[in-house]
């Protein structure tokens, strides 16, 4: 029956020719007709967008760009930089007192932004800040002291920078002083002074009172200054403060009121699009009349978009090789390098046998070849480095000088490395190491699955050291939220953990000495936590035998950086550079390069290698006046 | 009261309990998802220069949003919260409700993804037909190969395909976004004609990916039907062609309506591999975000949204399963 039915209506019954049913006929017309207007759709689409094609603008004046701080732009997000979401882009809509500049040992040089000027008193107690004499917001109102003292207050209210409301904190602002419409003065706490509060002040969001005054409350200083007396009413204040947090990032101002170069126009799902603001105090030299910032998902948008040569900058994006010979085809598109204050390395769990023995992992820091790990790993965006002193390269041989060449580098070198196994009590049976005790040593290296510089880093880790004689495998994590908890957790016996990451030197030697090491801040008291507590994964000892003798205790040295003269923080770090070389609570395989693009069709004047402006977004370098127009 | 409304009412007070008993599953699974979106942030503070004590007190700024107290108490607090129609706060879009966060993103998913679905429903179900009638020629083949190949293909590769040929070697279309910004939003011709140019790629990704789904599951039904005695009777009685074909196709075309009321209430749950190669704000990518962020709220929201329109689809499917099939509609062909 089939058969026949099937015949019935088959190519091959005459009866039944092909195309001639008059049904399917105009079944076949009406399909073509609506795949006939699709397509005049499409094409219609296409003449009435920009598709496309390249960033231009009738006078030449559109930067393009993509914000590494906001990959995924909100098109309902507040213009409000306290909003991680915010449409407030640092550099162009949205301004800090000062942009702080990438120096390797002076975290308190900064390019000026909503200030012109400031006095940073000699024991680094107060900063005396000075706003640009002629600085307006974008609705034309002028920029005064007290725009920067609510700022101030706002800041309060999330905890962040320099603004903490627990007075033994170290670093806080304890006195705001308006001294006239253009200067102020903010002095921090004696009773804990830090060197990162200059740094803490200079980083804050200047916004506009006349448009934020409604969010503090009129008694917000009274509050203020209450958090500050002994008794439970300043627990009251605290409370009141921090349960303003909620109200401040959600507060969604009506328009942009900027104080930068730009101001926003307009936001979607896919791009950001602002306008230059006529009022910044200096707008003559800022060369674009419009910037698109551009949403982007995954690494490989930002690839594409340089290969179409759609953007004027693009900011550090880890690139493969083949993708960046692509990338330098494209005409205009050039390569920027400079310095990434973050090192990358293999953190051991010293909780753990065997990494609880200094001479496993001097042996294992011999056994591996740094230099191919980092070809394999990161070719474009880092390079091996040079020891293991806690900071990267560049920032080493500005703090240590020659001290650098006195660290042992740890070069690959497989005699050194038995010697240091064996002295670990390690065993060699069948050409294989295995545990003093004659059972196997199994070394897993744990990584995030979506870092894949760090996993190509990991598994060229592991065939070498297979290679060697250990058996290592590497087990990855799906991702870095999960990671992260397993990690501090104590569930790794190894890991790829960041480190030097300036440039303020206690920052870096945080990432050895700190929480993650057992050293908690404490209402201003440091104390050493047993391992696999309160994120203690790393679990080193609270004090080491420095070789040439005496005893350290690297946790509390790192903290005295915070308090240190310039002199001293010298010696600090000079002391915790020969601890950990001597030590290995990690062995930093390679230092992040600042690795930038830019696309000189449209515009020059960008930054040169290792320019220090190369750490700032590309809306300062046009504040700064540096782009200009082709 | 008539088999319809009595099907109806069984099938929303079923659905509303489904609805409930997935809500509470799924918050559960949410809640115990390993992972510290706020270690995450924290390190990313750190990384951006913070001091740890700083990143430490503006990580600690977010716990404001995120929900506290015991699971019990959460899971009260979010049900009653739900019967009010507030599914909280997002944690990764601070100060965010939940229901305005879905609401913006699935106006992105749901038209492409309509689109989509409806127009591959359109070209495949009819050139299923023509594979099916012309089975043994060549355009029967052609057909029946460019189905199998087109339903085998995953959609990324095909999105990246696309994406390749149309925005880097061709570049005629845009590689991301949902209008230029360049482009004055509003009832305008060049803003539609921006929009329509932005969703051309995502939406020929799922039609294409699609395709191959309905050309094939039609012309298998075409082809079943074809065999049924009623078409040869219809045959024997000398009916027009055209009439003969009618036959064929309703008869054919009626388990694939259940196959594209399905598939519509998928629409929610986002295309996510087309949403992230295409950068299109949708749903999908929500998704994921919010699962990177461990934004509960979020998740949760998303998930009752995409559970929410499944039933609604089921019991659409069902309806009208009993609207065109009079056997199922006088109570004789059984469940659909």
């Amino acid at each position: 029956m089939t058969r026949l039915l099937a015949g019935s209506y088959g190519p091959d019954n005459p009866g039944f020719p092909s195309g001639k049913d008059p049904y399917t006929e105009r079944l076949m017309k009406r399909l073509a007709a609506v795949t006939a207007s699709l397509g005049l759709a499409a094409v219609t689409a296409c003449a009435g967008g920009t598709g496309g094609g390249a960033a231009t603008d009738g006078g030449g004046g559109l930067y393009t760009t993509v914000d590494a701080l906001k990959p995924g732009i909100d098109a309902n997000a507040p213009i409000n930089p306290f909003n991680p979401k915010g449409n407030a882009f640092q550099g162009y809509n949205v301004q800090w007192l000062g942009w702080t500049k990438n120096h390797l040992t002076d975290p308190n040089q900064f390019y000026p932004g909503v200030a012109k000027s400031w006095e940073i008193a000699p024991d680094q107690s107060s900063i005396t800040i000075r706003l640009h004499p002629d600085g307006k917001w974008s609705d034309g109102a002028p920029i005064t002291s007290e725009d920067v003292k609510l700022s101030i207050g706002l800041a309060y209210t999330q905890g962040g920078t320099a603004y903490a409301l627990d007075p033994s904190a170290s670093g806080t602002a304890s006195d705001i002083k308006v001294i006239d419409d253009k200067t102020i003065k903010i002095s921090q706490s004696a009773k804990s002074p830090n060197s990162t509060f200059v740094r803490g002040i200079m980083e804050t969001f200047v916004v506009p009172a006349h448009v934020w005054k409604g969010v503090l409350p009129a008694d917000f200083w009274d509050r203020l200054k209450a958090t500050r007396t002994p008794g439970p009413q300043a627990d009251a204040a605290r409370a009141e403060i921090t349960g303003l947090a909620d109200k401040v990032i959600s507060f969604a101002p009506a328009k942009d009121v900027s104080a930068g170069p730009f101001v926003l126009q307009r936001v979607n799902p896919g791009e950001a699009l602002l306008v230059k603001n006529p009022y910044f105090h200096n707008a003559a030299n800022v060369a674009p009349s419009r910037v698109k910032i551009l949403n982007y998902t995954g690494n490989e948008q930002i690839w594409n978009y340089l290969i179409a040569g759609k953007l004027d900058s693009a900011p550090f994006t880890a690139v493969p090789a083949d993708v960046m010979k692509r990338i330098t085809r494209t005409p205009g598109n050039a390569v920027v390098r400079g310095y990434s204050p973050v090192g990358n390395a293999l953190g051991f769990n010293q909780s753990k046998k065997p990494y609880d023995n200094v001479h496993v992992r001097r042996g294992l820091a011999h056994l591996i070849d740094r230099g191919k790990v980092t070809r394999i790993a990161s070719p474009e965006g880092g390079a091996a480095s040079v020891t293991t002193s806690g900071m990267h390269r560049e920032a080493a041989k500005a703090w240590l000088g020659d001290g650098l060449g006195a660290l042992d580098p740890y070069a690959a070198d497989p005699v050194k490395a038995e010697q240091e196994l064996k002295a670990g009590g390690m065993r060699k049976r069948d050409g294989r190491w295995v545990m003093p005790d004659g059972s196997p040593w199994k070394m897993t290296i744990h990584v995030p699955a979506s870092f894949s510089d760090w996993l190509a880093g990991a598994k060229a880790v592991t065939s070498q050291l297979n290679d060697a004689g250990i058996d290592a495998q590497v087990v990855t994590t799906a991702d870095y939220p999960l990671y992260l908890e397993e990690l501090t957790a104590g569930k790794y016996d190894v890991g790829f953990w960041l480190v030097a990451l300036g440039p303020a030197p206690y920052n870096i030697y945080q990432r050895l000495y700190g929480t993650a090491n057992g050293w908690q801040l404490f209402g201003g008291t440091l104390r050493h936590v047993p391992p696999g507590k309160e994120g203690n994964w790393m679990g080193g000892p609270e004090t080491l035998k420095a070789e040439g003798g005496g005893t350290v205790n690297p946790g509390e040295l790192t903290l005295k950086l915070n308090s240190a003269s310039p002199a001293e923080q010298k010696k600090i770090v000079a002391t915790l550079a020969r601890v950990a070389n001597q030590d290995l609570p990690v062995i930093q395989m390679w230092d992040y390069v600042n690795t930038q693009f830019v696309n000189t069709t449209r515009f020059t004047g960008f930054p040169a290698d290792d320019s220090d402006t190369l750490r700032l977004s590309s809306g300062v370098w046009l504040g700064l006046g540096m782009i200009k127009k082709r | 009261m008539t088999v319809i409304a009595r099907r109806l009412g069984g099938h929303l007070a079923r659905g509303l309990v489904m609805i409930l008993v997935v809500t509470t599953i799924s918050f559960v699974i949410i809640r115990n998802i390993p992972g510290d979106p706020l270690l995450a942030r924290y390190e990313k503070l750190i990384e951006q220069g913070m001091s740890p004590e700083q990143a430490e007190r503006a990580t600690a700024v977010l716990y404001g949003f995120m929900p506290s107290g015991s699971l019990w108490e959460q899971y009260l607090d979010y049900m009653s919260g739900l019967f009010r129609l507030d599914l909280g706060q997002s944690v990764s879009m601070p100060g965010a409700q939940v229901t305005d966060v879905l609401a913006s993103a699935a106006k992105w998913t749901v038209l492409p993804v309509l689109v989509g679905t409806l127009l591959s429903f359109l070209v495949g179900v009819t050139m299923g037909v023509y594979a099916a009638i012309r089975r043994s020629g060549k355009l029967g083949d052609v057909l029946a190969v460019s189905g199998s190949l087109l339903h085998g293909l995953p959609q990324y590769v095909l999105a990246l395909l696309l994406s390749a040929i149309f925005t880097t070697l061709l570049p005629i279309l845009s590689s991301g976004g949902t209008a230029d910004i360049m482009v004055e939003p509003g009832f305008n011709a060049a803003y539609i004609g921006s929009l329509i140019e932005h969703a051309t790629l995502p939406i020929a990704t799922y039609a294409l990916a699609s395709y191959g789904g309905w050309i094939l599951a039609m012309k298998s039904s075409v082809v079943t039907v074809l065999g049924d005695d009623f078409i040869l009777a219809a045959e024997l009685r000398g009916l027009r062609r055209g009439t003969v074909f009618r036959y064929v196709a309703r008869n054919a075309i009626l388990p694939l309506f259940t196959i594209l009321a399905l598939s519509l209430g998928l629409l929610f749950g986002g295309a996510i591999f087309i949403e992230r190669i295409f950068n299109y704000p949708g749903l999908g990518l929500l998704l994921i975000d919010s699962i990177t962020n461990r934004d509960y709220a979020l998740m949760g929201g998303a998930f009752l949204l995409i559970t929410v329109a499944i039933v609604i689809a089921n019991i659409a499917a069902d309806m009208l399963y009993t609207a065109i099939d009079p056997r199922v509609r006088s109570g004789e062909g059984g469940a659909a």
